[in-house]
């Protein structure tokens, strides 16, 4: 088998605070992906997961510790866009249609301006929303928003696809399409995946293995193999196998809760 | 009630209010006092300002002898004021020299720099323009400035995953966040610059719509000095309504998003 897509080594994050001791956000982060593996982090709120990734994608520098892709240091890679971000709230520019936003990325990337929108739509028609090209992002839904937030992180062709948890805002049903949306998706495009999510069941029901963060500062307390054939369906959220690792995971996450001081001080 | 009868019943209003606006004029200047060196009726002011218009032709010079100035003035300051304030967002240094200055030209009332930059350009077009240029730059400098500082974090963090050059990050994201800012500072510039208008005309001008109504203020003229009151009102609406069309054009994202 080939080596590691990505490797995190030793990761750590702490902020410097004037005559006090760093904060620690998140300390000794071992991580490895192979090729085409569908990972989520959870952990309890403040844990540091979603620092992590922004880590990851060198939207903040990390205080020590290595990060390899396909071997190489991240650093040697930062020009190219080896990875893509799928942010939290959509943030899709309100001045860009929909094209126009998932067409961001592949401007000046040497493709030619035919070339590039036909890549645009190719990923627009692979999530799902051909016909909607020239809508502005407010004339979408929420998850025609997150949609187009994934098909903008998609159409630069990353390595690997770094999700800060996409759907947090959407309420529970379009959020149960938009995670077997996601299963059609990634199956389809074969990516990598870091998946951050609070929703243990989301975790469980998209990724191949589930990591459990510990409470801040946030080092990997637990590490499970999802036992579930693919491609997934909705109704494996009742099999007794994934009602047994929800539990351990819930289980994991309440100690963390309440080792850091309980719920009322998160 | 839908949306277009809730247009409709606006309208009405609109038209009302103006109409009753215009009868109760009417009423003061006739009935009530009754002094036409004081007050008089707005249909005098209709006759008149449609001589001047249509019979003599007087009020054309003044109103191009004003228009001009606003426009050099206006423009100047937009091709001043948008760069100068988006340097200052971009650099903490610029801002922080440029700052006490802009914040005691700001505040100092412009009719007090007239006789000054009248001194120092002379009674031509030089310190009239440069009176305008003072009122409208600083609306427009300060929204720039602090457009392109509201760009949201997202968006520039957007960019950053997306290795976006700084180039690139200014045309394509910080430009195109801070255009509405900008527009708005437009907007409030429209109105400074007529002020502007009034105050140059005023002195030493021969022509002009500031030095009609500043004439005809000193020589009991009622109705021409209503006229040249009145056609200040309309070229204060024209740049607004000139300023917004272009605004529904180049934001056509926010035209749509407030459903108009």
């Amino acid at each position: 088998m080939a080596g590691p897509v990505l490797e995190l080594r030793s990761l750590h994050k702490e902020i410097p605070r004037k005559d006090l001791e760093p904060f620690k956000i998140f300390q000794d982060i071992n991580i490895s992906l192979h090729d085409g593996e569908f990972v989520s982090i959870v952990g309890p709120s403040g844990c540091g997961k979603t620092t992590m990734l922004r880590v990851i994608n060198g939207l903040m520098t990390r205080t020590s510790g290595d990060i390899f892709i396909d071997g190489k240091a991240a650093e040697e890679l930062d020009h190219e866009l080896v990875m893509g971000f799928v942010f939290q709230g959509a943030s899709l520019l309100p001045w860009r249609t929909s094209l126009k936003n998932i067409l961001l990325g592949l401007e000046g990337r040497g493709h030619n301006p035919k070339e590039a929108g036909k890549i645009a739509r190719k990923y627009l028609d692979l999530v799902g929303l051909s016909g909607f090209e020239n809508h502005y992002p407010h004339e979408l839904s929420g998850g025609m928003q997150q949609r187009v937030n994934l098909a903008r992180a998609l159409a630069v062709d990353p390595r690997i696809l770094l999700m800060d948890e996409p759907f947090a805002a959407l309420d529970a049903q379009t959020r149960n399409f938009m995670q077997l949306e996601l299963l059609r998706i990634w199956r389809e495009t074969k990516k990598t995946v870091i998946f951050v999510t609070h929703m243990i069941s989301e975790a469980i029901l998209l990724s191949d293995r589930v990591i459990v963060f510990s409470h801040r500062p946030g080092t990997i307390r637990s590490e499970y193999a999802v036992p579930l054939e693919r491609p997934r369906r909705m109704e494996m959220r009742s099999d007794p196998r994934f009602l047994e690792l929800e539990n351990i995971v819930w289980k994991q996450i309440e100690e963390e809760v309440n080792a850091s001081g309980g719920f009322n001080q998160m | 009630m839908n949306k277009r009868d809730g247009k409709l019943a606006t309208s009405f209003l609109k038209i009302g209010s103006v109409a009753a606006g215009l009868s109760l004029w009417h009423m003061l200047a006739v009935y009530v006092i009754n002094d036409t060196t004081l007050l008089v009726s707005p249909m005098v002011v209709v006759r008149t300002a449609y001589d001047m218009l249509f019979v003599t032709g007087e009020l054309y010079p003044h109103l191009f002898a004003s228009s001009w100035i606003f426009f050099y003035g206006f423009i100047l300051a937009i091709v001043a004021g948008v760069p100068l304030g988006f340097v200052m967002a971009l650099s903490p240094v610029v801002r922080d020299y440029i700052n006490p200055w802009m914040a005691t030209l700001y505040t100092t009332p412009r009719i007090a720099f007239a006789p000054v930059l009248l001194l120092w350009f002379g009674i031509g077009g030089g310190s009239k323009i440069a009176i305008v240029f003072l009122g409208c730059v600083f609306p427009i400098l300060i929204n720039s400035y602090y457009g392109m500082r509201a760009v949201n974090r997202e968006y520039v963090e957007l960019a950053r995953s997306f290795r976006l050059r700084p180039w690139a990050l200014f045309v394509k994201i910080l430009l195109p966040a801070s255009i509405p800012f900008i527009l708005a500072g437009i907007r409030l510039a429209v109105g400074r610059g007529l002020t502007g208008v009034a105050i140059a005309e005023w002195f030493g001008a021969t022509e002009g719509l500031g030095y009609l109504v500043f004439f005809a203020g000193q020589t009991l003229n009622v109705p021409i000095l209503f006229v040249g009151v009145a056609a200040f009102a309309l070229l204060g609406i024209l740049g607004f309504e000139i300023v917004r069309q272009f605004e529904n054009y180049v934001t056509p994202w926010k035209k749509q998003a407030q459903g108009g």
